[in-house]
């Protein structure tokens, strides 16, 4: 509180306030802060709601304005976004159902190419093992005929060895051919 | 023991007399008009250039702004935005002088019944202003409150017209009491402080003096806190007080 200059003017109205109430009720002040009140208020009032106010309005609105119209872009921007992602998506199924067809189309051709080489080769394999069976039938038919002329030579050898006179070959032929039907 | 309504009194600065009408500039005047000039500064310096992006003081500016809007738009609803610059004027002048009042320079003018009560006469003038020009003579519907029985009525206008009498008188009041009790009491506890505190000086049995002063530090601190958030509670109050008045004569066809 301005001490001094309440000094200075106490004493001057002191009169007024001599009973020590309380110094809101000195009615002699009230003329003077009611007027001064009324018209500092109501010039307040007039530059609050020509002035100041409309431009703090304003700056809210313009903010206001400024995020919606934001928001409206974006949302536009997400929906073009969301149709370009939908057509891509579009695209990849396509290309995956193309490279699927693709695939399987060269997996029947491959497993085609394969039975028939398969085929030919085994019918060569097949003609070949027949070739050498028969091959094979000949020459144990062969063998066999051998052995029975290399036993025939051998008896007649170790009968020869034995008896010092060489069996006839009839008999021979008939003694193999009891051995070997006996076998 | 200084004297707590020391605080109160009115000194002529600048004297003025007018048609026989002592107007004199006092320091409740002066200080009426440096809260009302700060109001205006303040919003002139933070909307100076607005910028979408606020700067701090725009930020609160608009805050209080917000504020009052939405406040006088949920109590009157549609036609609050012809009220609101009233409503954001009474708000920001009282709660102007309210926090500047808080500090020890500053003189409080609206702790003067005075002030207080030219605030609230001019509020209800408005009121009922508004209430002629906007029901023309339905504004003593007012009186009549709807669904009451006829037999009633000769009990409920008296109450409802004396309720209306007494708006002004308990919107000055409370505004004005609020204040004086809280710059009353703050006084009263510093001067606790100091007085307590000489009382230490002298040692013995009154070192104790100093706990007193201590608590009484802490006193003053707890209610300075408390006297901020009354002084901007007070002037909301009489904002939406306003505003209910306001929307008692707007709407006055939905009661």
């Amino acid at each position: 509180m301005a001490e001094a200059t309440a000094e200075t003017t106490a004493t001057s109205e002191a009169p007024a306030k001599g009973s020590g109430g309380m110094p809101q009720f000195d009615f002699a002040v009230w003329p003077g802060q009611i007027v001064w009140a009324l018209i500092i208020f109501v010039s307040l009032y007039v530059v609050l709601s020509r002035v100041l106010l409309p431009r703090v309005r304003a700056a809210l609105e313009a903010r206001a304005a400024k995020i919606s119209g934001d928001m409206d872009e974006a949302r536009r921007l997400r929906a073009e976004a969301q149709v370009q992602a939908d057509a891509a998506a579009k695209e990849i199924a396509d290309a995956r159902l193309r490279a699927q067809r693709t695939a399987s189309e060269a997996k029947a051709k491959s497993a085609d190419e394969a039975k028939a080489r398969q085929a030919t080769l085994e019918a060569d394999l097949n003609a070949r093992i027949s070739d050498a069976e028969v091959k094979i039938r000949a020459s144990r038919d062969q063998a066999m005929t051998n052995v029975r002329s290399i036993a025939a030579d051998t008896v007649v050898a170790i009968s020869e060895k034995l008896t010092g006179e060489a069996p006839a070959a009839a008999a021979v032929e008939q003694a193999l051919t009891a051995v070997s039907s006996a076998n | 023991m200084a004297e707590p309504m020391k605080q109160f009194e009115v000194h002529t600065i600048v004297p003025l007399n007018v048609a026989g009408l002592d107007v004199s500039i006092t320091n409740s005047t002066v200080w009426m008009a440096i809260s009302a000039t700060v109001l205006a500064g303040f919003f002139t310096l933070a909307f100076a250039r607005p910028s979408v992006v606020p700067s701090r003081a725009q930020s609160v500016g608009e805050l209080l702004f917000s504020l009052i809007d939405d406040l006088a738009h949920s109590i009157i609803g549609h036609e609050s935005k012809s009220f609101m610059p009233l409503v954001f004027s009474l708000f920001g002048f009282i709660a102007t002088m309210n926090l500047l009042g808080m500090f020890v320079v500053p003189f409080t003018p609206t702790s003067q019944l005075a002030v207080t009560a030219t605030l609230a006469m001019l509020t209800i003038a408005i009121v009922v202003v508004v209430g002629f020009w906007k029901n023309g003579f339905g504004f003593f519907k007012l009186f009549v409150p709807s669904g009451v029985p006829i037999a009633l009525l000769p009990l409920m206008v008296p109450i409802e017209i004396i309720s209306f009498l007494v708006r002004p008188l308990t919107l000055a009041l409370r505004l004005f009491g609020n204040m004086l009790g809280g710059h009353v009491v703050l006084n009263i506890f510093g001067s606790f402080v100091v007085s307590l505190g000489l009382l230490g000086l002298a040692g013995g049995v009154a070192t104790l003096g100093f706990l007193g002063a201590g608590v009484a530090l802490g006193s003053v601190v707890a209610l300075l806190a408390l006297e901020f958030i009354v002084a901007f509670l007070q002037a909301f109050v009489f904002a939406a007080l306003t505003c209910v008045y306001l929307n008692d004569v707007v709407n006055l066809h939905s009661h």
